[in-house]
C-alpha cells in the first residue's frame, strides 16, 4: 500500500504547484490587470485625424444638416413648428421628404404629444399625417426589438403585429392627402415585411412606388430587406432585385449600393476569398463612380454616406487599403451604417477596428 | 433473431437490471472500504454516511421487484353480480383472445384502459391479473370500440412468439415502474420540502419580512441520480427491445381487428388521443371550474358532464380524429405513432362488421348513473368531497366567476391601493385616469421585463393590453357585485358575459359587451375619456 501512496503523492506535487501558480497569477490579474499595450494600428488612425470608438456617433450614418438637428430637438422639446416648415421647405424632394419622415417618425414613436399638437393644429396636413404612419410603424419595430424570433417574446409579436396593422389606415390616409408622394408606400414595406405579406402584394406596392419615384434610395433600400431570405424572399431574389435595379439607374442614384447589400445579407462565411471576386471588384467599382457622381451633384444626399461605408468596407477586403481609407476618411465620426449597424453596441468597435486595420496597411504600404 | 434467442436476450436484459444493481452496491461498498483504509475520523464516517443513503434506493429497488406494493389508483372495483354485461363483454373477449380472464375488474378516473399483472419470483412468473377500465373512455367509446380496446391489450399477453417476449414486456413495465418510484420519492422529497418552506416563507410574509426564494434543488438528488442510472439502463434495454415492442403493438393491434372488427379498432384508434385531449380540457374547464370557490357540479356530474361535452363539441372532435400524431411520443415509446397503427388497420380487408354495437359502452353498466356518482367518492380527496354541490352547471359557472371577480387581490387593486393609499375602487381608479397618471399606476403592475424596460410610448404600448384585461375584470366585478351580470353556460363555447342592461349606457346600446369593450377602449386612449365607463357603470357605483 506506502509505495503506491509514494508513487501517487510524487505524481501529484507538479499538479498542486502548477495549480498554486496559476491561481497566484489569475489572482494577481484580477486585482492589478496589467495595461494592454498601444495598439500600433489605433496610433496610425488617430495620426491621421481618425476619431476612436467613444466619439463615434451611432445613431446616424452622416452628419445631420444643422436644420434638421434643430427640428429634431425642437420636437423633443414640445415644439413642433420648425419640423412642419422644414418638411414643407423640402417639398417635393422625395429622397430627403422619406429620410426626414423617417427621423421624425422615430421620434415621434418615442413620445407623440408634439405630433398630437401638430395635428390638432392642422388636421389635414399632409406632412403630419406621413409622420404619423411613420412614427406607428417606428413604434411597431421598437416593440419587437431587433432580435431574431426566437429571442423575441408572445407579448413583443403581438404588440408588433397589432401595431403594424393599425399603422395600414394612417398610411392610406396620408398617401390620400399627398397623392404624389411615394414616402407613405415606402413606409408600407416595413409593414408588409413585419406582417409577411405575400410577393403578390409587395410587387403591386413596388409599382406605386416606382410610379412615383423610379430610383428612390430609401425605397430600394426597403424593397431590398423584403427581399432577403431573412425575410420574405431568398439570396437569389435579393441578388436578382439588387442587381436589376442597379442596372436600370443613371449614375449618381446611388443603387449600386442594393448588390453591396444583397451580398451583405447573404454572406455567412468568415471567409474573404467570396468578397474579392471579379465579380465584386466590378461591384465597388461602380459603387466608386456611383458615389463621386452622386457628391459632385449634391454632396447632402441619403444614402450617399451609407454607400461609403460599405465600399470602404469591401475595399478593406479586397486590400485595396488606399481607396477604402479614402472612404473612410469621408465618412468617420458617424457609424450608424451597414456593415456595422448589425453589431449593436459593438458598432463603433467594429468599425474602428477594420479602419484602424486598412490605415495601417495603407500607411505599411505607403511607407514600406 | 429467433423466438428462443429474443427470450434469453430478454432473460439476459432482465438479469442485467439485478446486476447493475449489484454492482453499484459493490462500487458503494469499495469506496467504505477505501475511506475506511486510508481515511480517517470524521470524513469517512461522512463519506459512509452517504453512501448508505445512496445504498438504500438501490435495495429498495432490487426488493422493488420482488414485492411491487400495491398501486391500484383510485377507482371502484365492480364484482360480476354487479356488472354482469361488462364482465361478460370483457370474458368474450378474453377467450376470443385465448387468454386469461382478469381477477378483478377496476374503473378508474383516467382515459384509460391496461390489464395489468402483479408478477411473481422476480417477474419471471405471472400473477394476478386486472382490468384498469377509466369509466371516461367507457363514457366516449362505443361498445365495439371498447372490444377493440381490451383486445388490443389482451393481445399482448398471447400469441405464439408473443407469449415468451411477453418477459420483455413484463421487465420493460417493471424497470418502467421502478424509475417512476425512484422519481416519485424524488418529487415526495421536494414537494415536502417546498410546503415546508413555503410554510415558513408565508409566515416571515405575515411578520412583514422578506420571504426567501423557495429552494428545493437539494432534495431529492440523490434518488434522482438513482433514478438517472436506471433511466440509462432503461434505455439501453429499450433500445434492444423496441423493434419487438412495435411490432408487438401491430401484433396486437390485427388481434384486436380480428375480434373487435377493423372499422371499430380503427376508429377505437382514432377515438383515444381526441378523449385524452378532451378529458384534460374537460376538467381543466369544466369539472374544477368551482374547486377555488369551494364548489361541485351535481352529484355524478364530475364525471358525468364529459359525455354532454363530447356531443356538443362533436363537430370539433370530427376534425381531431383527422389529424393523427405522425411521430412516436418519444424515440424511445414502444408505441408506434398512431396514424402508422390507423394506415395499418385501414389497409386491411374490409371485414363488413361497420354496424356492430354502436352502442356506448356506458351503456353496458347496470347503472351509469350511480356508478359516476360513485367513482367521484372514490376518486375526489374528503376535502373536494366536502365542497358545496351547486343546482346546476350553470349556477356552477355563475357562482364560480362570482367569487373569482370578488377577489380583492388582482394586481391591479393591489398596485392601485399602493399607488393612492385608498382602497383600491373602481372610482378611485377612474380619478386616477382623469388626472392623468394612468400610465405612472401602470407602471406598479406586474409587467414582463421588455415592458418594463419600455419608455414612452413603447411602454404605454406594452402596458395597454394588461392594463384592458385588468380594468375589464374590475368593471365586471363591479356588475358582479351588484347581480347585474350574468354567465352564460355552453358545453361548446366558453362561457359569455352578459351584463343586466341597467347601466344608463347598456339601455340604449344593443350590445352591452361591446359597449363595455369601446368604454375602455376610450378609458385608455392616450388622450383619456372615463365618461362612457362612467355612464356605463350601474348608478351605486358612481360617485357621488
Amino acid at each position: 500500500m506506502t509505495p503506491l501512496l509514494w508513487i501517487l503523492g510524487i505524481l501529484a506535487l507538479p499538479v498542486v504547484i502548477a495549480a498554486v501558480w496559476f491561481t497566484g497569477a489569475f489572482v494577481k490579474e484580477l486585482f492589478s490587470p496589467s495595461p494592454p499595450g498601444p495598439d500600433p494600428a489605433a496610433q496610425v488612425a488617430q495620426r491621421l485625424g481618425l476619431l476612436p470608438a467613444e466619439r463615434q456617433d451611432t445613431e446616424h450614418p452622416a452628419p445631420l444638416p444643422d436644420t434638421w438637428a434643430a427640428a429634431l430637438d425642437a420636437v423633443r422639446g414640445g415644439d413642433w413648428q420648425p419640423a412642419a416648415e422644414l418638411l414643407r421647405a423640402v417639398d417635393r424632394d422625395w429622397e430627403r421628404r422619406s429620410a426626414l419622415t423617417a427621423l421624425l417618425g422615430a421620434a415621434a414613436a418615442e413620445e407623440d404629444g408634439w405630433l398630437m399638437d401638430w395635428e390638432a393644429a392642422r388636421p389635414e396636413d399632409p406632412d403630419a399625417a406621413v409622420v404619423r404612419a411613420q412614427s406607428t410603424v417606428s413604434l411597431a419595430w421598437e416593440l419587437r426589438g431587433s432580435l431574431g424570433a426566437g429571442s423575441t417574446t408572445r407579448e413583443q409579436f403581438d404588440g408588433f403585429h397589432r401595431t403594424l396593422a393599425a399603422a395600414r389606415e394612417e398610411i392610406t390616409r396620408a398617401a390620400a392627402l399627398n397623392p404624389d408622394d411615394p414616402t407613405p408606400y415606402i413606409t408600407e414595406i416595413w409593414v408588409a415585411l413585419g406582417l409577411g405579406c405575400p410577393h403578390a402584394e409587395m410587387e403591386r406596392l413596388w409599382a406605386q412606388i416606382t410610379a412615383r419615384a423610379p430610383h428612390h434610395y430609401g425605397a430600394h433600400h426597403a424593397a431590398l430587406q423584403y427581399w432577403c431570405a431573412k425575410w420574405r424572399g431568398s439570396r437569389e431574389l435579393a441578388s436578382g432585385f439588387a442587381e436589376k435595379a442597379a442596372a436600370g439607374a443613371p449614375v449618381g442614384s446611388l443603387l449600386t449600393v442594393l448588390p453591396l447589400v444583397a451580398h451583405f445579407e447573404h454572406d455567412g462565411s468568415t471567409d474573404v476569398a467570396a468578397d474579392g471576386t471579379p465579380e465584386m471588384v466590378a461591384r465597388v467599382d461602380a459603387g466608386l463612380a456611383d458615389a463621386a457622381a452622386a457628391a459632385a451633384a449634391d454632396p447632402g444626399r441619403p444614402g450617399l454616406a451609407q454607400l461609403r461605408h460599405l465600399l470602404a468596407f469591401y475595399l478593406h477586403l479586397q486590400d485595396r487599403h488606399e481607396a477604402a481609407l479614402e472612404q473612410f476618411r469621408l465618412v468617420d465620426g458617424h457609424v450608424d451604417a451597414l456593415p456595422w449597424r448589425y453589431h449593436g453596441d459593438g458598432a463603433a468597435a467594429y468599425y474602428c477596428q477594420v479602419r484602424n486595420e486598412t490605415a495601417r496597411a495603407a500607411a505599411g504600404r505607403v511607407t514600406g | 433473431m429467433g423466438a428462443t434467442l429474443r427470450a434469453l436476450r430478454a432473460l439476459v436484459l432482465l438479469l442485467g437490471f439485478y446486476l447493475l444493481s449489484l454492482a453499484l452496491l459493490a462500487a458503494l461498498i469499495g469506496l467504505d472500504v477505501v475511506v475506511f483504509t486510508w481515511g480517517h475520523g470524521a470524513v469517512a464516517v461522512k463519506l459512509a454516511l452517504v453512501s448508505v443513503l445512496l445504498a438504500a434506493p438501490v435495495v429498495r429497488g432490487m426488493f422493488m421487484l420482488h414485492t411491487p406494493k400495491g398501486e391500484d389508483g383510485p377507482g371502484i372495483a365492480v364484482t360480476e353480480a354487479a356488472e354482469p354485461r361488462l364482465w361478460a363483454l370483457v370474458r368474450d373477449v378474453a377467450a376470443a383472445a385465448g387468454t386469461r380472464v382478469p381477477d378483478r375488474i377496476l374503473l378508474t378516473g383516467e382515459v384509460n384502459a391496461s390489464v395489468s399483472e402483479k408478477p411473481r419470483l422476480l417477474g419471471l412468473l405471472p400473477g394476478p391479473r386486472r382490468l384498469h377500465l377509466g369509466v371516461p373512455l367507457l363514457t366516449g367509446l362505443t361498445e365495439a370500440q371498447l372490444r377493440a380496446v381490451l383486445a388490443h391489450e389482451y393481445g399482448h399477453f398471447t400469441g405464439g412468439d408473443t407469449r415468451l417476449s411477453s418477459l420483455v414486456v413484463r421487465g420493460r413495465a417493471q424497470l418502467a415502474r421502478v424509475i417512476g418510484q425512484f422519481h416519485a420519492k424524488a418529487d415526495g422529497k421536494v414537494a415536502t420540502e417546498r410546503a415546508r418552506q413555503e410554510q415558513a416563507a408565508a409566515k416571515r410574509i405575515a411578520k412583514g419580512k422578506k420571504a426567501k426564494q423557495v429552494d428545493t434543488t437539494g432534495s431529492g438528488a440523490t434518488y434522482r441520480m438513482m433514478a438517472a442510472i436506471y433511466t440509462a439502463y432503461a434505455k439501453l434495454y429499450m433500445r434492444a427491445s423496441l423493434s419487438t415492442a412495435r411490432d408487438q403493438e401491430f401484433a396486437a393491434d390485427l388481434s384486436a381487428a380480428r375480434l373487435a372488427g377493423r372499422d371499430a379498432t380503427a376508429s377505437a384508434l382514432r377515438e383515444i388521443p381526441v378523449l385524452s385531449a378532451s378529458h384534460d380540457f374537460y376538467l381543466d374547464s369544466y369539472a374544477t371550474l368551482g374547486l377555488r370557490a369551494g364548489l361541485l357540479p351535481p352529484r355524478g356530474e364530475f364525471f358525468g358532464g364529459f359525455g354532454k361535452l363530447l356531443t356538443a363539441r362533436e363537430p370539433e372532435l370530427v376534425r381531431h380524429r383527422a389529424e393523427l400524431p405522425e411521430e412516436p411520443a418519444s424515440p424511445y415509446d414502444s408505441h408506434p405513432p398512431i396514424a402508422e397503427r390507423v394506415r395499418r388497420i385501414e389497409a386491411l380487408p374490409a371485414d363488413g362488421r361497420t354496424e356492430e354495437a354502436k352502442g356506448a359502452a356506458l351503456a353496458l353498466l347496470t347503472a351509469p348513473e350511480q356508478t359516476l356518482a360513485a367513482l367521484e367518492d372514490a376518486v375526489l380527496v374528503d376535502e373536494v368531497l366536502a365542497f358545496r354541490r351547486t343546482a346546476g352547471w350553470e349556477e356552477l359557472l355563475d357562482a364560480s366567476m362570482a367569487a373569482g371577480l370578488s377577489s380583492a387581490h388582482t394586481p391591479l387593486r393591489r398596485a392601485l391601493a399602493a399607488y393612492t393609499g385608498q382602497p383600491p375602487t373602481l372610482t378611485a381608479l377612474l380619478d386616477v385616469i382623469d388626472k392623468g397618471r394612468l400610465w405612472q399606476l401602470a407602471g406598479k403592475l406586474p409587467l414582463s421585463q421588455e415592458a418594463a424596460a419600455a419608455t414612452g410610448r413603447a411602454f404605454r404600448e406594452f402596458a395597454r393590453p394588461v392594463m384592458r384585461g385588468s380594468v375589464r375584470t374590475m368593471v365586471l366585478a363591479e356588475f358582479s357585485a351588484r347581480s347585474l351580470l350574468h354567465w352564460e353556460f355552453s358545453w361548446s363555447h366558453p362561457a359569455a358575459v352578459r351584463l343586466s342592461g341597467r347601466g344608463a349606457q347598456a339601455t340604449r346600446d344593443d350590445d352591452p359587451d361591446a359597449a363595455l369593450h369601446a368604454a375602455v377602449d376610450a378609458a385608455l386612449a392616450d388622450h383619456p375619456d372615463t365618461a362612457p365607463l362612467r355612464a356605463l357603470l350601474p348608478p351605486a357605483a358612481q360617485p357621488a
